[in-house]
């Protein structure tokens, strides 16, 4: 009863988290990732193509660019319009314009089975095979499945204009391609000098040293190992180097044409997958062709 | 202020409408579909077969098989498990055992028109084709759903090859509401004993359900407080859009939805701007 109470109270205040019960408007854009697919750094690079006037950092990052089961209805409200919010929520018709990262599900395991270790969910050493099992099953995070959270959004909204699809490894690649692409989504004029200074903001090597002076205060390391990083490999490729092969059979297996339609590897595409990028049939018509087939 | 102090003490009292907040249980099952797609019959058929004891009407219907857009959170939580729940949000990946119930979504918007007349969402008059682009572009005002493509995509391709998802078209139970029900009983684990699976059909009939709304209207959430002369069982028939629906309409809908329509297995009738989707369309039927 106490508790409840508290949440009302915390209702009442407008200090509750948002989450599903923040009211949107239709220009707000939404930062949507699975976790661990890439959504921190597109935040701190879209942070940084905003608000270029002063040094990016991760408790700037946050709120900026606030997340929305994190932060209060009452901040949300409090934020200058259009807003840009974050969020790893499967499909929301609520939300109208959507960057979208995704990431091959076999590197989104591997950096989650280390964030939980982290995050002291899991010891150190746990059997990534039985692991894994949990992860195909949408068990290891509250955001459904990979397949299902990006499955749901590519299935809603992949031919809508207000729809941005990016791929984690194409970011990598090349980043100021694909921030200009995301400039342009906000309708920001892409300058040369806007984008390299957004890109030099978010290297993987000054996020790790900014992540070492705000570890303690950011929400999403404080109280947890500080022997283990947030930034950790940023790179693509870490979970064929490193799973299983039953380990990877198992995810190819749960979501195998779903991986091919965005060009990752499988065991039946090979490897000339993933250069490809996304298929240029839309979502739709590539489940449809398969169903036909 | 008003409202907020309102919703908390309806918070406090558990008699906020549930919606997506409440606690779901792995042995659920929900119904899942868009608006005016069949679910109210569903939910009367499988109420009948799974109570075949109760005398299933709009008097007891909301307490056998709850809605979670007009019953509280405590309703649900005083539902005896395993529960069923009528539901049309869009994809929610806590649901894990999931019948979804599609139909053309050239009826849905004819019927839907309809309704939204009956609520009073929209007046008597109201242009059609311009409903139609409400309906297309998620302009309705009852748009918490999604548009029709969104909620239907959103469940059918994160979930159709799951063993715990049962599709079941509105068409097909129009046609042989027998044959499916018994797939529907398949899938819940309910011996499909054939008078059983009759007697419930029966009970759920267009003209029985029409007799009853008729009697039992101000006891339902659904129809209580509405206009009475648009009834909310209506005529119960598939394919009233060829007659009813401009082709322009019916080219707007198709256009939009035209990939997901013919995964469902609805076939398109104008000549719509996806090349690909209609040689993808031709070869379903070809199967």
């Amino acid at each position: 009863m106490m508790a409840k109470l508290g949440a009302l109270a915390r209702y009442l205040l407008g200090h509750d988290p948002a989450g599903r019960n923040l009211t949107t408007f239709p220009d707000d854009t939404f930062i949507v990732s699975y976790p661990k697919s890439g959504n921190t750094w597109t935040r701190f690079l879209v942070a940084s193509l905003i608000h270029n006037e002063e040094p990016m950092t991760f408790l700037k990052a946050d709120k900026v660019i606030p997340t929305i089961d994190s932060q209060s209805r009452k901040y949300f409200k409090s934020l200058p319009r259009p807003r840009v919010i974050k969020s790893h929520f499967p499909f929301d018709q609520n939300y109208q314009r959507v960057i979208y990262i995704v990431r091959d599900p076999k590197d989104v395991a591997v950096s989650q089975y280390h964030y939980q270790i982290k995050r002291k969910v899991l010891e150190d050493g746990h059997p990534m095979d039985e692991w894994i099992a949990r992860y195909v099953a949408g068990e290891t995070c509250p955001y459904g499945s990979w397949g299902e959270n990006v499955g749901s959004w590519l299935a809603a909204r992949q031919q809508n204009p207000n729809f941005l699809l990016l791929r984690y490894e194409d970011m990598i690649q090349r980043t100021d391609v694909e921030l200009i692409k995301i400039a342009r989504f906000f309708g920001i004029d892409p300058t040369p000098e806007r984008i390299q200074w957004a890109i030099g903001q978010s290297t993987a090597d000054r996020m790790r040293k900014l992540e070492q002076q705000e570890a303690g205060k950011w929400q999403s390391t404080r109280d947890t190992r500080k022997d283990k990083f947030f930034v950790r490999s940023a790179k693509a490729g870490e979970g064929k180097a490193t799973l299983s092969p039953a380990a990877i059979a198992q995810i190819e297996s749960a979501w195998g044409p779903l991986m091919q339609w965005l060009g990752y590897e499988t065991a039946s595409t090979g490897k000339r997958g993933t250069d490809r990028g996304p298929s240029e049939r839309t979502f739709l018509e590539a489940a449809l062709e398969q169903r036909v087939r | 202020m008003n409202y907020h102090l309102e919703l908390m003490m309806k918070k406090l009292l558990g008699t906020d409408i549930a919606e997506r907040n409440f606690a779901i249980f792995p042995d659920d099952t929900f119904l899942v579909s868009y608006p005016r797609s069949g679910n109210t019959w569903t939910r009367f058929l499988i109420a009948n077969l799974v109570y075949p004891n109760v005398d299933v009407s709009f008097k007891n219907i909301e307490r056998l098989i709850p809605d979670t857009s007009s019953q509280s959170s405590r309703t649900l939580r005083r539902t005896p498990r395993p529960r069923f729940i009528k539901t049309h949000e869009y994809f929610d990946h806590r649901c894990q055992r999931i019948i979804c119930i599609v139909r053309d979504p050239r009826d849905v918007a004819l019927s839907y028109y309809d309704f939204q007349r009956k609520y009073r969402h929209i007046e008597d008059g109201y242009p059609l084709a311009t409903y139609i682009n409400d309906f297309v572009s998620g302009n309705l005002n009852s748009s918490g759903w999604g548009t029709w493509g969104e909620h239907v995509a959103s469940w059918f391709y994160t979930r159709r090859k799951s063993k715990d998802f049962l599709l079941l078209r509105y068409e097909d139970m129009m046609a042989d509401p027998v044959r499916q029900l018994v797939r529907a009983a398949a899938f819940l684990g309910i011996e499909p004993d054939p008078a059983r699976i009759e007697e419930a059909v029966q009970r759920s009939s267009a003209d029985r359900m029409r007799e009853m709304e008729k009697t039992q209207a101000k006891d339902w959430v659904a129809t209580r407080n509405h206009r009475t002369d648009i009834p909310f069982v209506r005529i119960a028939q598939s394919g009233g859009w060829k007659e009813k629906l401009p082709a322009e309409c019916v080219a707007q809908i198709e256009a939009a939805w035209g990939d997901t329509m013919v995964a469902l297995g609805y076939e398109l009738v104008s000549a719509i701007a996806q090349p690909a989707i209609r040689v993808l369309a031709e070869k379903q039927t070809a199967r």
